[in-house]
């Protein structure tokens, strides 16, 4: 594991003898003393992870202060989805994220299942494990491609970028759509597998793990990245519960909360997982048990195949979705997104269309409330780094 | 720092000699996946415009246009789905939910064009490269978001029916009929085809919302006689549903008859808000002849206009064909009963066992009264004039049942040959074998008809009840000749029917007379056809009325004949069935009104 | 978890509910929700706020506040229903129980016109800048016919419905029903 007294941070104090001036224990900030500068960094700018931007003050290269904006993406989905039919809703909640769409998709389907009443097929119930477990992988492929670009690894993005493509096309085999798979349809799955999908998967796989053992040779034991990243963005354990932060963020932290483990939904429960943890809560663990979560679920999606059942239905017979309504109730649906709990909050009135739809994402916190406190005193180069260590995710703050 | 990450990253130089993962070649060398959700593909000879892709659209991006060449016709809008790619957002739910299954996608993915117009567009109907495409997403057989299965009807089984007349359909209870309801697209398409034009959504609808006394109300816009129509109605609405191009049509007889089953009959006219109408409210007068489905409902059309309305029926009850003609195990004689005590309560009056031209001349009925409307029916049976239809053990269908009804014994046969494949044949089969089996324990009956099996008129759930309860159908056989042996049947010889209708459409059928059979029985009934009794018209009248080919009178388009007081309507216009019927007698009731409020 | 329940109902009036194994609601009134909360939060293990969002019941004049929780060591979403006036729309916020309630709060505040006051930031601009309108997660804001006041509609378009077209190329002379008539008519 990672070991902080070798980082550069280990032993720094900044020197807070001329300025700023100190009251408190906080920097007293006066723009006007031309000794601060405001700069903006995003939306557009390429060390942000997707729409949104981060307000900084900053002395010299230090960031004194943080301020996270967002806005700049808001699509009013939980709007929308107060005026689509149950069956309508599927086809746009996958839009909310495009890395990962799945983890909606299924959030949602399972929400309005749960509410009617409608319990799936085994056969669909493995398959939507499969294509959760294969968004995770895709999902992972852009963050490590984010977080080595940021640091200046160009090459690693390119790598993973394009193995991610690889992940699509198996999508686009499976699902008909590469980006937005509108595959977990209320009531089960839209398609069967289709045919020589499960060796496709197998060689991917195969490739995949090659891929990311030259990752881990020019990312990993890499001397910049190991001392940019350790000892950046610490999360100690105390802040985890104070924060909400969930995911690989709390996990590097050495809670262990994994929805998929802790309440599993679909065919987790039959598979071999284990809890992965670290303890020390910097950007190097936490890319390190990521690191470790895609070998993971590259492991699960072989566990999978091996356990779909080749025969069965994979969809429960629905009511006439044209005018479908459901029962009067509400309920939380989560799964584990790369970036942690993710759920849907749904409730209905018994209507054709549901009441409040409210998606709870797990970058909410982590880019905004926790990215405030973490940016404070590092250095400005280092902030894109820390902001895809948090694995952010603009989409699931605005909705 | 170790020494390792330091030199580690350098491997990243391996890859150099790697072969590139992007494609040289240009994009569209790489065509979509098998089932990839690409552009629109549609297939016109299937799609029947029914609107479901627009209706389940989340993007509002399909309109419904006008296409040349696609004609407005029973089961067919003539409408087709326009996509507007400017929205259209590929989530396939319009391919999943279409009824018929035109509507696909092709794996194409590229489409370039300066004219943002051309983004709006037909599928189908304007070129595309992709039409041919085979490849593209299409529903999964593995799942619907349709219902394409009826929901369960309950019946009498064989062995607990084929003895006595009881009804054989016991009606759906609520859960069904709301199951069943619940599969309806709502696209509207069975209206057009409906003679009545029943608002038939509209009232599959209040079911869905459980508003009964509503949908009641919608059923008595357009059919005054639901309790009838919900059991023996030809239901053409059906044939036209969306749902049979991909599985069961939707029972919507049945859901008729639902709702007329669960409103009892003193509460019609407090439903129907027709309390205060017991008496005429205008003193205009107006005869019926014949208080079959079109008398009936001509009066009761003009009853709730207010007129005074008078109906004179031979027989000694009102119901015409659907109570003498139709058996009472399809159609209980009290549900009969229901529709007509509502239509007399609203102040009608029938006067029965009176024949016009007989017991009442027309010319008389001119005389008292501002308006006439005959709806006579098709009551005589009609031959096939073969040698030895003139024995006396051969029988018309229809003079058969009325005896049933009447209550009259008939002199039941052992072995028994019916010919004809409509539904009065059916009936009379049906009938025959309850008697056969009251009479002697057991069935022997045979009925032929010159279409085949897939081409007879007769509703399949006859053909099949006919069956269970042990007759034998054998369709396909021309009659040739009754055999007769001193005076007495001794069968029917056939010969195979190879084509009934010509090239055009028209009857005219043809016989392989190498391919015989012979038919043992000692009676025959014929069931090929009905024809019309219009003794009642005087010469006098009848020269001054225009008569078409078969004798039938000639009407405008509101059932007026050329003498502007008589209307003339149902069996005898159209037919035969008891939806045209009602359906004529709407009209005829609103020409009618029209007529004698012109000449006030 | 039914002994939590049992040792809230000894404190407070509740009305509980159990959705499936690992998810329960309750209904509390709105002078509890804090010291429930706390209790919660503190003696009964609920650590993680997964979310707090709010349901519009236009037609009751009222919203709904949910807190969601979670426990980690029994592993069960515990949702705590609160019903507050939709006219007032005033809540008491929670900042000092959990660090990123503030965000919530503030986007409630934004998006449904729901007030937390002492909350940081609280009245700072979320998603929306310069928005003039009503709160548009509110029920009766009309997302159409905001955006069709807003935007270019691009034109061109016009649709059919099946039944009135056939109507209109099939039987264009359909008698309508009668209307019945009354003496006064």
């Amino acid at each position: 594991m990672t070991d902080i007294s070798k980082s550069k941070y280990k032993n720094y104090k900044a020197d807070r003898s001329k300025y700023p001036k100190m009251e408190n224990g906080k920097a007293v900030i006066d723009l006007d003393s031309h000794k601060f500068t405001k700069i903006w960094q995003g939306p557009q700018h390429p060390g942000v992870t997707g729409n949104m931007s981060v307000e900084l003050i900053i002395n010299g290269d230090e960031i004194m202060k943080a301020k996270t904006h967002v806005g700049y993406l808001h699509r009013g989905f939980e709007k929308l989805l107060e005026r689509r039919s149950y069956i309508q809703g599927f086809t746009i909640v996958c839009r909310i994220c495009v890395p990962e769409p799945d983890t909606n998709e299924y959030c949602y389907s399972a929400a309005v299942e749960e509410l009617a009443g409608i319990e799936i097929p085994e056969k669909a119930q493995w398959l939507r494990t499969l294509n959760l477990e294969m968004s995770r992988i895709g999902s992972f492929l852009m963050w490590i491609g984010g977080q080595a670009s940021a640091l200046g690894l160009g090459a690693i993005g390119q790598w993973t970028i394009g193995m991610r493509d690889f992940w699509l096309d198996l999508f686009e085999e499976m699902t008909g759509g590469r980006v937005y798979h509108m595959y977990m349809i209320p009531g089960g799955v839209r398609k069967n597998l289709p045919a020589g999908f499960k060796e496709k998967t197998r060689d991917l796989i195969l490739k995949t793990r090659k891929l990311l053992y030259n990752v881990e040779e020019t990312f990993f034991n890499n001397a910049i990245v190991k001392s940019r990243l350790k000892g950046l963005g610490i999360i100690t354990p105390e802040i985890v519960d104070e924060y909400g932060i969930v995911g690989p963020n709390a996990r590097a932290s050495g809670k262990e909360y994994d929805v998929r483990m802790n309440n599993p939904y679909l065919k987790y429960g039959e598979l071999d997982i284990k809890m992965l943890t670290s303890t020390v809560g910097d950007a190097y663990a936490r890319a390190e048990l990521r690191y470790q979560e895609m070998h993971q679920s590259l492991d699960l999606i072989s566990q999978i195949l091996g356990k779909i059942p080749e025969t069965g239905e994979i969809q429960t017979k629905l009511p006439n979705v044209l005018h479908w309504k459901i029962p009067a109730g509400q309920t939380y649906m989560k799964a584990e997104s790369t970036r942690g709990e993710h759920g849907f909050y749904m409730v209905s009135d018994g209507t054709k269309y549901p009441r409040r739809v409210f998606l709870r994402g797990a970058s909410y916190t982590h880019a905004i409330s926790v990215l405030e406190k973490l940016a404070v005193n590092i250095s400005i180069s280092d902030l894109a780094a820390l902001m895809v260590s948090l694995h952010t995710c603009p989409p699931e703050i605005e909705r | 720092m170790n020494l390792k990450d330091i030199l580690s990253p350098f491997s990243v130089w391996k890859r150099a000699v790697k072969k590139p993962w992007t494609i040289k070649e240009p994009i569209n060398d790489r065509p979509g996946a098998e089932n990839y959700r690409g552009f629109h593909k549609n297939d016109f000879d299937k799609c029947i415009g029914c609107g479901s892709c627009e209706e389940i659209c989340q993007n509002n991006a399909i309109d419904l246009v006008p296409v040349e060449g696609q004609e407005t016709k029973d089961g067919d809008s003539g409408l087709r789905p326009k996509i507007d790619y400017g929205r259209c957002c590929w989530c396939a739910l319009c391919v999943d939910v279409c009824p018929t299954g035109s509507l696909t996608m092709s794996n194409e993915y590229t489409w370039v064009t300066d004219d943002p117009e051309e983004y709006r567009f037909i599928p189908g109907a304007d070129e595309t490269k992709w039409q041919e495409e085979k490849k593209g997403y299409k529903r999964s057989e593995d799942i619907q978001l349709i219902n394409y299965d009826r929901a369960e009807m309950l019946e009498f089984e064989p062995k607990d029916r084929d003895k006595s007349f009881i009804e054989i359909i016991k009606g759906y209870n609520k859960e069904q009929a709301m199951a069943e309801a619940d599969r309806c697209l709502e696209c509207g398409i069975c209206t057009a085809t409906c003679p009545a034009h029943m608002d038939i959504p509209a009232y599959i609808a209040a079911i869905r919302d459980d508003d009964i006394e509503n949908a009641f109300r919608i059923l008595y816009e357009t059919n005054p006689l639901p309790e009838i129509c919900g059991r023996i109605c030809t239901h053409n609405c059906e044939t036209a549903c969306a749902l049979q191009n991909q599985g069961e049509p939707l029972a919507i007889r049945w859901l008729k008859r639902y709702i007329a089953d669960q409103i009892s009959p003193e509460r019609y006219k407090e439903v129907l808000g027709t309390e205060h109408l017991a008496d005429p409210i205008l003193n205009k007068k107006v005869a019926i002849i014949g208080a079959g489905p079109a008398g009936l409902s001509a009066a009761y059309y003009l009853a709730i206009l207010g007129y005074k309305i008078k109906i004179f029926e031979a027989l000694p009850d009102a119901g015409g064909m659907t109570r003498y003609g139709i058996p009472e195990y399809r159609l209980p004689y009290d549900k009969i009963e229901e529709d007509i005590d509502y239509i007399k309560a609203l102040g009608v009056e029938i006067q029965f066992n009176t024949k016009i031209g007989k017991d009442v001349s027309l010319d008389e009925l001119h005389n008292d009264y501002d308006a006439v409307f005959a709806g006579t029916g098709l009551h005589l049976g009609r031959s096939t004039k073969i040698p030895g239809v003139d024995n006396k053990r051969v029988y018309f269908a229809t003079d058969l049942l009325r005896e049933v009804s009447l209550g009259n014994e008939i002199d039941v046969a052992e072995t028994i040959i019916v010919i004809g494949g409509g539904n009065v044949a059916m009936d009379i089969t049906r009938t025959l074998a309850r008697l056969q089996n009251q009479k002697y324990g057991k069935v022997q009956i045979i009925t032929t008809s010159l279409e085949s099996e897939d081409i007879m008129p007769a509703d399949r759930e006859e053909v099949v009840g006919a069956r269970e309860e042990k007759a034998i159908i054998n369709p396909g056989w021309g009659p040739k000749e009754i055999e007769i042996k001193n005076g007495k049947i001794k069968g029917l010889h056939v010969v195979k029917c190879t084509s009934v209708f010509d090239n055009e459409g028209r009857f005219n059928p043809k016989f392989d007379q190498n391919q015989k059979k012979f038919f043992a029985g000692e009676m025959v009934v014929e069931s090929i056809g009905q024809g019309m009794d219009l003794s009642y018209l005087s010469e006098d009248i009848k020269s001054s009325l225009k008569l078409g080919p078969r004798g039938r009178v000639q009407v405008n388009e509101n059932f007026q004949s050329d003498l502007k007081w008589l209307f003339v309507g149902g069996d005898i216009i159209q037919g035969p069935d008891v939806i045209h019927g009602i359906a004529n007698g709407h009209v005829a009731a609103k020409a009618i009104d029209d007529y004698i409020s012109k000449n006030m | 978890m039914k002994k939590i329940i049992n040792r809230i109902k000894e404190k407070i009036e509740i009305v509980s509910l159990k959705q499936r194994d690992d998810l329960y609601f309750i209904n509390v009134k709105e002078e509890h929700i804090i010291f429930l909360l706390s209790y919660l939060k503190e003696q009964e293990g609920f650590t993680h706020l997964a979310f707090l969002q709010a349901v519009d019941y236009d037609k009751y004049n009222m919203f709904q506040l949910t807190y969601m929780l979670y426990n980690y060591d029994i592993k069960v979403n515990f949702g705590i229903k609160v019903i507050i006036d939709r006219e007032k729309s005033e809540m008491t916020s929670i900042h000092k129980l959990w660090a990123h309630a503030w965000q919530y709060q503030r986007e409630l505040h934004e998006l449904f016109g729901i007030n937390f006051p002492g909350s940081p930031r609280v009245d700072e601009s979320f998603v929306l800048e310069g928005w003039e309108e009503i709160p548009p997660m509110r029920r009766d804001f009309d997302t159409k016919e905001y955006s069709e006041k807003t935007f270019y509609q691009r034109p061109g378009r016009s649709t059919n419905d099946p039944k009135e077209y056939m109507k209109e190329k099939l039987y264009k002379n359909f008698v309508e029903p009668p209307k019945i008539r009354r003496e006064d008519d």
